[in-house]
């Protein structure tokens, strides 16, 4: 895997590196300063060790997520692509008749007459035999048949009849024995054929063994002198999953009646197996050129190695997107357990730090001390963390092994050490972040308060209320964004204004304007805001020199990096975006100078925003609560702004990425509503009301149909939508259309959880309220059920954190398993079978007119067993609809038969068809109409769709176009034999219909427009009603003598019910894995509480004591514990139940979602109960321990202890 | 001492960390009498806490036996020993030590409903209880919205909701001014004197001492005197 969201990992590892670098060096620079600092906080971490190692473990897990995400992607796309090189061996192209966007085995077209010519084979060997990059190039004929072991009745219907030429196939060194010795090509003479390891498997049949074929229903016997391996020339490329048969090609020629022409033409670059991609677009280049000059043969270089190895490396990269974004809610939760362990670590050192501020230490000196003792525990949390992280993908490969085992894919562990690398080095950084910011928090004391233990005021009342307070906090905002934006403007005139004077050198005069610009800005800076200059500041001139030295060199960096990326389109006139991300070269540079940028600029705007927020008197404590309003408010309507950005204009690389954003919209409406209620607070509404409406404002704005009615069209459903009103009256661009996709999950996770906590922590007093009323109930426990409530209610914080917590895991747990639950119901309901019990696949070289004859013929007891037998007749035409291109597709040619015994639910029916019944009615009487599966639909680019369709063949409407009123038939030109048709798509299937059916991925007509027009079609499939017995047994052995009796025919059989349950179990065997993947946040949680739990043991000693001696009994501690524990877990486990379902249920109802499906929504209450019951009983068991310890304290030393 | 609530024989208390060995009570023998109002005084150190624990069964003794109202409390088991606390004990602290997290009310109600009094009644209890500490109006304020004098009284108020046989108290003034503490110690004399409450207060302050019936001077573990009579 080479990279990750389209970024380079290398790039991602470098920027990742600077990172760790910095939090390296800041734990240095402290060391190398202040020792006694890092001794303090080393010393504290050996203080209590249960503690201690459950901190351990909460860091550990952020990294543990990533570092598995990245392991099981590497196995996933290492595995795939270790098949491909061993099925592919030296082939590295494949050239075969151009098919038009349909393929069969080894990329060949699937119709029988789509041959390249000898001519062109001969033609493409002489041009490229003397190419120094290229060693062989072979033809090859190719069938499908069906092959028996008549000695064992076993057999295979669709083994790969594969022709090859002995003399140029042998230079492909493509006929190796299992244990890789090569096999000589010339010994395939007459009948003598290799069959493959897999077939062998199949039919038992070993070197020495007669084996028979059968085509055009012809019995043709063959010697098998010798088993070879499954590779892209002894199976077509089917990756062992049919197994082959290799024979010489005029042998085959003769059997299949081939005179002339091949299916496919192999060709191999030098340098084996492997190592030979360098050269894949260069000789791929020159093939198409070749056949660009040979536009009679109508071939295409369909498969190339490079590709499929580039697929399957996607493939891994997907794996570890989809893990990390699940893991997203894990990680997420484990940052609020770091911040949460910070929080307690400070509150139980209050006193201590007091005292140390008091004997003379720096807030500073505490920062410092806290970040020593946080990387402390991060350094080695971060490594266990990653290589336990391995483990786990361990686990998951030997899950996920058995499901690829289906596939045909063999799972081999792997890792690659950069994924590894970046797994420790985000653990340590986000870890190192979040204890940055809560040591600053932390250190953030008032002395008497912290010695006398004092209660700090309710933060988000400003000490100085006033709307001219407020008016001075937004101004200076403004002030500040207008300072950043006229610096950027500034930059950028600088870096043209060198480019185009010709100081482009980089040399003295591009320092010595920097440090120009340096000495500007600073000076602008002052005299802009000279009220926020702290005293003291800028009095010492090495401060002074120091300060101007950083800029300047700041600025150096970014005027190199705008200058790389202004160049083009100066020098080349050519209107383009500036695009840093560019190339990872860019990306690169950037990240490498961030650190540097961070310094320099970072710290200067960050420090400005210090002095905005927060009063210049620094002791007296003054918070601004406004300020930080202010500023969410300016961030939020950015935020919905940028989304309302139209294409990537001038500006587009900073916001060129949240343009027609849902998560951006929707993300900073949430942070302006949260910011109205902070102010509300700031100027006297209590804080209860304020976050209360606020709370319940966001639940309702994101579980409500409200936001995703965006998805359709946002102008008209944003009445309601305040921020749109305000955007509206200033005349700034509204959003037109908002995209959201798999990140939606993880913002609106985010967003909801947090409103929820909100709500629930402002108001659980009322819990308790009524816990008082029927406080007779409770009997004898009913004064620990009152301390376990109180307690939390007054550490909001800490409960909010854990809540918020144990509800963001258990939220997304339930969307996803009842998204899965529901899905799985849908594609793999009834509807699936199309209302049908058994599927018969006529093999194309021995087709089969009548079924039921063919059956009778083979002494088969058709009228005992069979119900009714529906014909599909397939056939590949190129069609086009609307404007697009021709491609070929699938036409289904349906019989009355199987027009009457089908259940085909339509999604869509034109004008004039005002029932199913009337759209199948009209398939049956008119030759000139047509229905298709659900997947011709045009997808649009959004949530629950994909990328739109190129290269297949697919309607010019979408399902939101055809929902949204009634539509006439849509035509469809279809190429014949003898000129071209069109039929009218009148109906689109349910798309439940194709769950499991793959042949019902097409066109559909009735059988005459098939038989008639495109010459009687490839192949048939039967759909047969089972008699009788229609249960899933009866269908397994109604599809096995159906098999067994036409077994020299080839045909396959399958039970449906079968098939469904098949697909069922490796679908829930996946769901599984990644519910148990995501499921990891739970230990966060889980931890969250036993820290919250240990540490209120200690917190509350004495007041265990005096508990215990006003006659609580010990079981009445321990209950009181365990019960406070038991009420964060259940309300937090309550609060996601709750949202996820609710939101479930909004996707699932939602047509923009589940792409115009209808489900009936049901609740998976067994999965559902599973997650609460594991969630809730794993904390009750964490907690049970510090429980238990409360109970036996001694309450006379209990009540001497400080 | 046919009268006597409790009375103590061959008490001693030894403190053994492994590394060092303390011998807090050193053989301590005494009786108290029901309704009198004793104070323990002596320095820091001598065991006038830790007698204190052991006489009202929040502390196990090393030896000897503490007899209160006619039962050696250390052969009863825990659960019985803490609802003998919550029915016939009350204890007031120097550090209040109350439950921040409840209200003035329910902080007093506590000792009520552990003993299994309905929450009715044990609201009525409280809030009477706290009228007679003078606190009526402060019933809903929690612990930190308070005065020292205000806390010290919310403890007493929890201390006698019970209507206890026995009050300890430990220091109860040690954390008040002196006006404070005078009114806070009127109080404990005044219920004293009207309820018949026996109290047995640890202190370090003779001003204590000189209102109380009896007072018991430590020194090293062991009873070095006793004064009869006000003013000690």
């Amino acid at each position: 895997m080479d990279s990750l969201f389209g970024i380079p990992l290398t790039s991602i590892l470098v920027g990742l590196v600077a990172m760790l670098a910095v939090a390296f060096g800041s734990l240095g620079w402290v060391a190398w300063r202040s020792p006694l600092l890092v001794r303090m906080g080393l010393r504290n971490v050996r203080r209590r060790k249960s503690q201690t190692s459950l901190i351990v473990i909460g860091l550990m897990l952020s990294t543990l997520i990533i570092s598995a995400a990245f392991a099981t992607g590497d196995t996933v796309g290492y595995s795939i692509t270790n098949t491909i090189y061993a099925s592919f061996e030296e082939v590295d192209f494949i050239i075969g008749r151009d098919s038009g966007g349909i393929s069969g085995p080894a990329g060949a077209s699937p119709i029988a007459d789509d041959l390249l010519s000898d001519e062109f084979l001969a033609d493409l060997q002489a041009e490229f035999a003397d190419d120094p990059e290229i060693d062989a190039i072979s033809g090859v004929v190719l069938k499908t048949l069906p092959a028996v072991n008549e000695q064992r009745r076993l057999s295979e219907p669709n083994a790969q009849f594969v022709g090859i030429d002995p003399v140029t196939a042998a230079d492909f060194n493509g006929l190796n024995d299992p244990d890789g010795n090569p096999l000589p090509a010339d010994a395939l003479t007459g009948n003598r054929v290799y069959i493959t390891v897999r077939l062998s498997d199949d039919i038992e049949a070993e070197a020495g063994d007669m084996i028979a074929v059968f085509f055009d229903n012809q019995r043709v016997e063959l010697e098998v002198i010798e088993i070879v391996r499954d590779t892209s020339l002894t199976d077509a490329g089917s990756n062992g999953l049919t197994g082959g048969i290799a024979i010489n090609i005029e042998s085959a020629r003769e059997i299949v009646d081939i005179p002339e022409g091949v299916a496919f033409i192999a060709v191999s670059s030098l340098g084996g197996i492997r190592g030979t991609l360098d050269l894949s677009d260069g000789i791929q280049d020159r093939l198409e050129a070749f056949i660009d000059l040979h536009p009679e043969a109508e071939a295409d270089v369909v498969l190339t190695k490079k590709q499929i190895v580039a697929i399957g490396e996607l493939i891994g990269s997907i794996f570890v997107t989809f893990f990390l974004v699940f893991g997203l809610f894990s990680i997420a939760a484990g940052i609020m357990l770091i911040f949460l362990i910070f929080i307690m670590l400070a509150a139980e050192r209050r006193a201590e730090m007091g005292m140390a501020r008091a004997v003379g230490m720096k807030r500073m000196h505490l920062t410092q001390s806290f970040l020593a003792e946080g990387m402390a525990y991060n350094i080695g949390s971060a490594a266990i963390g990653a290589l336990l992280g391995l483990a786990v993908a361990g686990a998951l490969i030997a899950v996920m092994g058995r499901i690829f085992d289906d596939f045909g894919l063999s799972i081999t562990f792997h890792f690659n050490w950069q994924g590894f690398a970046i797994a420790y080095s985000l653990g340590v950084v986000l870890t190192f972040i979040t204890v940055v910011f809560s040591a600053w928090r932390a250190a953030n004391l008032n002395i008497v308060r912290a010695i006398r233990d004092l209660p700090e005021p309710q933060p988000l009342v400003g000490a100085d209320r006033t709307a001219g307070r407020l008016a001075l906090a937004a101004a200076s905002v403004l002030l500040t964004m207008t300072w950043i934006v006229v610096l950027i403007v500034f930059w950028i005139v600088v870096g043209v204004i060198l480019l185009t004077v010709g100081l482009q050198t980089r040399g003295a005069g591009l320092i010595a304007l920097a440090a120009l610009a340096a000495w500007i800005i600073y000076g602008m800076r002052e005299a802009a805001e000279p009220s926020l200059a702290p005293a003291g500041r800028g009095q010492s001139i090495a401060h002074f020199i120091r300060r101007r030295v950083l800029t300047a060199a700041g600025l150096i960096a970014v005027i190199r990096l705008v200058s790389r990326s202004v160049r083009n389109p100066l020098l080349r006139g050519r209107d383009r975006a500036i695009d840093l991300r560019d190339g990872g070269g860019r990306v690169a540079s950037m990240i490498a100078f961030a650190p540097l940028l961070v310094f320099a600029g970072g710290g200067r705007i960050s420090w400005a925003f210090w002095g905005l927020l927060r009063s210049r008197d620094w002791a007296a404590r003054h918070r601004n609560s406004g300020g930080w309003a202010v500023l969410m408010i300016v961030l939020g309507m950015l935020l919905v702004y940028m989304s309302g950005w139209q294409s990537a204009d001038a500006l587009g690389p900073v916001g060129g990425w949240m343009q027609q954003k849902m998560f951006a919209y929707a993300g900073g409406t949430t942070l302006a509503v949260l910011a109205v209620a902070m102010l509300a607070v700031y100027f006297g509404a209590g804080s209860r009301l304020a976050f209360t409406i606020a709370g319940l404002a966001l639940v309702w704005y994101w579980l409500l149909p409200l936001p995703f009615s965006l998805f359709a069209d946002v102008t008209e459903s944003r009445g309601l939508d305040p921020i749109h009103g305000v955007f509206r009256v200033l005349g700034l661009p509204v959003p037109q259309e908002l995209n959201g996709n798999i990140e939606m999950f993880f913002v609106s996770g985010i967003c909801i959880t947090a409103a929820a906590t909100l709500v629930i922590i402002f108001n659980a007093e009322v819990v308790l309220r009524v816990l008082n009323l029927f406080g007779r109930a409770f009997g004898g426990i009913a004064p620990a059920v009152r301390t376990a409530i109180a307690y939390p209610l007054a550490a909001k914080t800490r409960t909010g954190l854990t809540l918020a917590m144990f509800g963001l895991v258990v939220f997304s747990l339930v969307v996803m398993a009842t998204l899965n639950f529901n899905f799985t119901q849908l594609f793999l309901s009834d509807d699936a079978t199309a209302g049908f019990d058994v599927v018969v696949d006529a093999n194309p070289s021995n087709r089969i007119p009548d079924l039921r004859t063919a059956l009778t013929e083979g002494g088969y007891d058709v009228y005992a067993n069979i119900g009714g037998v529906g014909t599909m007749v397939t056939a590949y035409p190129q069609m086009k609809a609307g404007d697009d291109d021709f491609h070929r597709f699938r036409v289904q040619g349906l019989d009355d038969s199987f027009l009457r015994l089908a259940k085909f639910p339509l999604q869509f029916r034109a004008n004039g068809y005002d029932s199913d019944e009337a759209v199948l009615q009209a398939l049956r009487d008119d030759p000139t109409v047509a229905i298709v599966d659900a997947g011709r639909l045009h997808i649009e680019d959004g949530f629950g769709g994909g990328p739109p369709g190129e290269g297949r063949f697919e309607l010019p409407v979408s399902a939101n176009d055809l929902r949204e009123g009634p539509w006439d038939p849509i035509p469809v030109t279809m190429r014949t034999d003898d000129g071209e048709i069109t039929v009218q798509v009148i109906g689109v299937l349910e798309p439940q219909v194709t769950g499991v059916l793959l042949q019902l991925f097409a066109l559909f007509t009735g059988r005459e427009v098939v038989d008639s027009t495109l010459g009687g079609g490839e192949t048939e499939t039967y759909l047969i009603s089972a008699g009788d017995d229609d249960s899933k047994s009866g269908s397994v052995r109604l599809a096995h003598d159906i098999e067994s009796t036409l077994l020299e025919r080839g045909v396959q059989a399958k039970s449906i019910i079968e098939q469904i349950d098949v697909q069922a179990s490796q679908s829930r065997a996946f769901q599984l894995l990644f519910e148990s993947f995501m499921g990891l946040g739970l230990i966060v949680g889980i931890a969250a509480l036993g820290v919250i739990a240990f540490r209120t043991v200690v917190e509350r000693r004495q007041q265990i004591g005096v508990l215990r001696a006003i006659g609580y009994s010990r079981r009445l501690v321990q209950l009181s514990f365990f019960m406070e524990s038991s009420f964060i877990a259940i309300t937090g486990v309550g609060m996601g139940l709750v949202l996820g379902l609710a939101l479930s249920y909004n996707l699932l109802t939602s047509p923009e979602f589940t792409d115009g499906a209808e489900i009936q929504f049901e609740v998976p209450w067994i999965r559902v109960g599973v997650i609460a019951a594991v969630a809730y009983g794993a904390s009750a068991l964490m907690t049970l321990i510090p429980a238990r310890s409360a109970s036996k304290i001694v309450p006379a030393e209990a009540l001497r202890y400080e | 001492m046919a009268d006597s609530i409790i009375e103590v024989s061959g008490l001693t208390k030894v403190y053994d960390t492994g590394v060092v060995r303390v011998e807090a009570l050193r053989g301590v023998d005494m009786a108290v009498e029901r309704g009198e109002m004793v104070a323990i005084m002596g320095p820091s150190g001598c065991g006038k806490t830790t007698l204190l624990n052991c006489l009202s069964g929040i502390d196990e003794p090393t030896e000897g036996h503490v007899i209160v109202e006619g039962t050696d409390i250390n052969t009863l088991d825990d659960d019985t020993k803490t609802a003998y606390r919550a029915q016939r004990m009350g204890f007031i602290f120097q550090f209040y030590n109350l439950l921040p997290v409840l209200s003035a009310v329910e902080n007093v109600e506590l000792p009520l409903l552990v003993s299994g009094t309905s929450p009715g009644e044990s609201r009525e209890r409280a809030l009477a209880s706290l009228e007679r500490v003078g606190l009526t109006e402060w019933n809903e304020h929690r612990p930190a919205q308070l005065s020292g004098g205000q806390r010290q009284r919310v403890t007493i108020a929890r201390a006698l909701v019970n209507d206890p046989a026995i009050v300890w108290a430990d220091e109860p003034t040690g954390d008040l001014d002196s006006q404070t503490a005078d009114e806070v110690m009127s109080l404990m004399q005044e219920l004293n004197e009207q309820q018949g409450h026996t109290f047995l207060i640890v202190s370090h302050d003779a001003g204590i001492a000189a209102r109380c019936d009896r007072t018991i001077y430590m020194r090293d573990g062991v009873i070095e005197r006793e004064q009869v009579g006000a003013g000690g």
